[in-house]
């Protein structure tokens, strides 16, 4: 299952899986959120290409307005995802914590 | 409920007959409320069809009519639906829950109504009926029954037709569907091109319904084109949008485009037709089957693979770039990938329909297991590799469903005949050279006459590498046989360039305090082999000193 909400400060809090049968619940709250922001992925176990789609529209949106979504504690294996599918290039992607 | 006075069997009989024969629900609804009118003999009726998804209740009009929705347990209509009762209201203007909206609009003044729920043989509610303003009086108890009867036969009726309508439907898709595949497999290439000391081979796999790979292997201008696409998403759209991203490369190679280029224009033109959230991952690459070169930008496909054959090891290349179509570019921001490809070297490209495959306790194929068949079968002609490795994935899920495309790419430079083995690069190898060099001979059946030029040459060669190579980085030694002799070659890894063939020549003749140390070995070299040849590959850095050493016919000795 796949939860998104604004926490603390209007960051986006992401959790769970966001596979192609959640992306159209993401896509429907990411569509109403404006201006540059913060996606915390810490909770955020899971991303397919339907999900990166996702990401793809909203950050093409924020773009249109000059501004654009930051993607905050990824794990390593999403990291890897983003590195993999060259999304790595659209999105800032804050540095890992030195584990 | 009430029994029916025999008399009025006969008309419901007949418009139960009438029922059977729409397939259309436009037709069916105004059969139902003919039949209505008829067996309750009034001047008026509705019918309303439940909206599952929407929780609402539907009134269609005329098609260019946008239907009245409702929500269900509101108003007479919603209650009906919510409660699943029958509800006869004698006087309507005197019920809160009457909504005098419709009279309004249609200039009509309701007095009585019956509302029944329509539900069909498996207890579902497909709608709900509204007779209204009976001639005489008020709706009875028996028309109460007639009309509950009626109400059943209809919702059965009106059921059958929703279900043919979305069998139709579903076959219209299909068909759609079938169409776009054949569009997609048209464009895949129907021979492999056939190229001296190369095996080219590429292969697709349709899931079922749905996915968007595509792959080409053509001989173009600019080299081999080697291209493996996987749009996201399913249905007609991908494997639309991926067979236009190949016409687009071909067009752009054929109109004299480097890959750069061509990568950069077809993603900004992808970028404009695609929907905003739509992309395709995709490897393009050139082939120089010369220079023994593949350069590839990827943009978001990955892994790419690379077999060494000559160690046995992988290298995994990653991509260069963002999917095709994902946003608009200027430039690219990585240059490209360039791989050597050496003697039986295989490049694998897969799609992660491959990678992803998962077994019915949703455990995926995975890149090793992919390595694994990559390096068994290597040596295997590629069309027998990709055989192998789709065998693999089947042998693994264990018939669970294919759920995406398949597609594979392969490319091998042949293996050139004879064995080759690495050494560290230090001195003391120079006795594991020798004992390799003569096992080569014995066991490639080459013309011992050679060996005392190769040894030297090869040690001569080998102790340039060690005094002004890096250290560390592995040197391979690699002998074949050729007529009357053999072929060496030394490659040295992670090289500086320093070509051998062109140290200065020394002069014998002159006084020793004005010699070189290093020159003599390498003069010798020139003097002993027949042929010596230097290539350095930049982007993997890389040396490779070849030479050769053939005996004139019958002789034994030292050619030279």
């Amino acid at each position: 299952m796949l939860a998104i909400d604004f926490g603390a400060e209007g960051v986006v809090v992401i959790s769970g899986r966001l596979d192609a049968a959640q992306s159209p619940a993401a896509q429907a709250f990411l569509d109403a959120v404006n201006g540059p922001f913060v996606l915390d992925c810490t909770r955020l176990e899971y991303i397919s290409s339907a999900g990166l789609g996702v990401l793809l529209k909203t950050q093409k949106r924020l773009m249109a307005s000059n501004a654009r979504l930051k993607l905050t504690g990824l794990s390593r294996h999403l990291r890897d995802i983003f590195q993999y599918s060259g999304f790595d290039r659209i999105f800032e992607i804050e540095p890992a914590d030195p584990e | 409920m009430s029994t029916l006075p025999a008399r009025n069997l006969e008309p419901i009989l007949a418009v139960v007959a009438k029922l059977a024969a729409p397939f259309d629900l436009t037709t069916m609804l105004s059969e139902v409320v003919d039949a209505a009118k008829q067996v309750l003999k009034v001047a008026r009726g509705t019918v309303w069809l439940y909206d599952r998804e929407a929780d609402e209740l539907v009134l269609r009009f005329a098609e260019d009519i946008p239907p009245l929705r409702i929500p269900a347990g509101t108003g007479l209509v919603g209650s009906c639906a919510r409660t699943r009762k029958l509800i006869n209201v004698p006087d309507c203007y005197s019920d809160p829950r009457f909504d005098p909206a419709m009279d309004k609009r249609l200039g009509f003044r309701t007095r009585c109504m019956l509302t029944l729920p329509l539900i069909d043989h498996r207890d579902e509610l497909v709608g709900v009926m509204q007779v209204l303003n009976k001639p005489e009086g008020v709706f009875d108890a028996s028309d109460e029954a007639l009309a509950t009867v009626l109400a059943a036969q209809c919702a059965v009726a009106l059921q059958r037709v929703r279900m043919t309508e979305a069998l139709i439907q579903g076959e219209k898709m299909r068909q759609q569907l079938e169409m776009a595949r054949v569009v997609q497999m048209s464009t895949l290439p129907a021979a492999m091109p056939q190229l001296a000391g190369y095996d080219l081979f590429g292969t697709f796999r349709p899931a079922d319904l749905t996915g968007g790979d595509t792959f080409d292997v053509a001989l173009i201008d600019q080299g081999v084109l080697l291209v493996l696409g996987d749009a996201t998403g399913h249905g007609i759209g991908p494997a639309l949008s991926v067979t236009q991203m190949q016409a687009m490369l071909r067009m752009a190679f054929r109109m004299g485009a480097d890959l750069e280029t061509a990568f950069v224009q077809v993603n900004n033109q992808l970028a404009e037709v695609l929907p905003g959230d739509r992309f395709i991952t995709a490897f393009i690459g050139l082939l120089d089957t010369a220079a023994h070169r593949v350069r590839f930008h990827s943009g978001g496909q990955g892994p790419i693979l690379h077999y060494k054959a000559g160690t046995g090891a992988y290298i995994h290349h990653m991509p260069t770039s963002f999917p095709l179509a994902a946003m608009a570019m200027r430039r690219l921001e990585e240059p490209a990938v360039a791989l050597q490809m050496d003697p039986g070297d295989v490049l694998a490209v897969v799609s992660d329909g491959i990678f992803e495959y998962r077994d019915a306790a949703g455990v995926e194929f995975g890149e090793r297991r992919l390595l694994d068949v990559v390096r068994a079968h290597h040596k295997a002609s590629m069309a027998e590799l990709a055989a192998r490795i789709f065998e693999a994935v089947a042998e693994f899920s264990r018939g669970a469903p294919q759920e995406d495309d398949m597609t594979i790419v392969l490319v091998k430079r042949s293996a050139r005949p004879g064995v080759s083995r690495s050494f560290r690069r230090r001195l003391e190898a120079i006795e594991d050279i020798v004992a390799f060099t003569a096992e080569a001979f014995a066991s490639e059946g080459i013309e011992a006459g050679a060996r005392p030029a190769v040894d030297l040459a090869l040690e001569e060669l080998f102790t340039n590498v060690v005094k002004y190579g890096k250290s560390g980085a592995n040197v391979t030694v690699e002998i074949a046989r050729v007529a009357g002799g053999a072929e060496v070659t030394l490659v040295e890894d992670d090289a500086e360039r320093f070509d051998p063939t062109r140290a200065p020549v020394i002069d014998t003749k002159a006084p020793l305090e004005e010699r070189h140390p290093g020159g003599l070995g390498l003069h010798l070299v020139h003097k002993l082999v027949d042929a010596i040849e230097y290539r350095y590959l930049d982007e993997i850095r890389q040396g490779r000193t070849s030479f050769r050493k053939t005996m004139a016919d019958g002789q034994k000795g030292d050619k030279k």
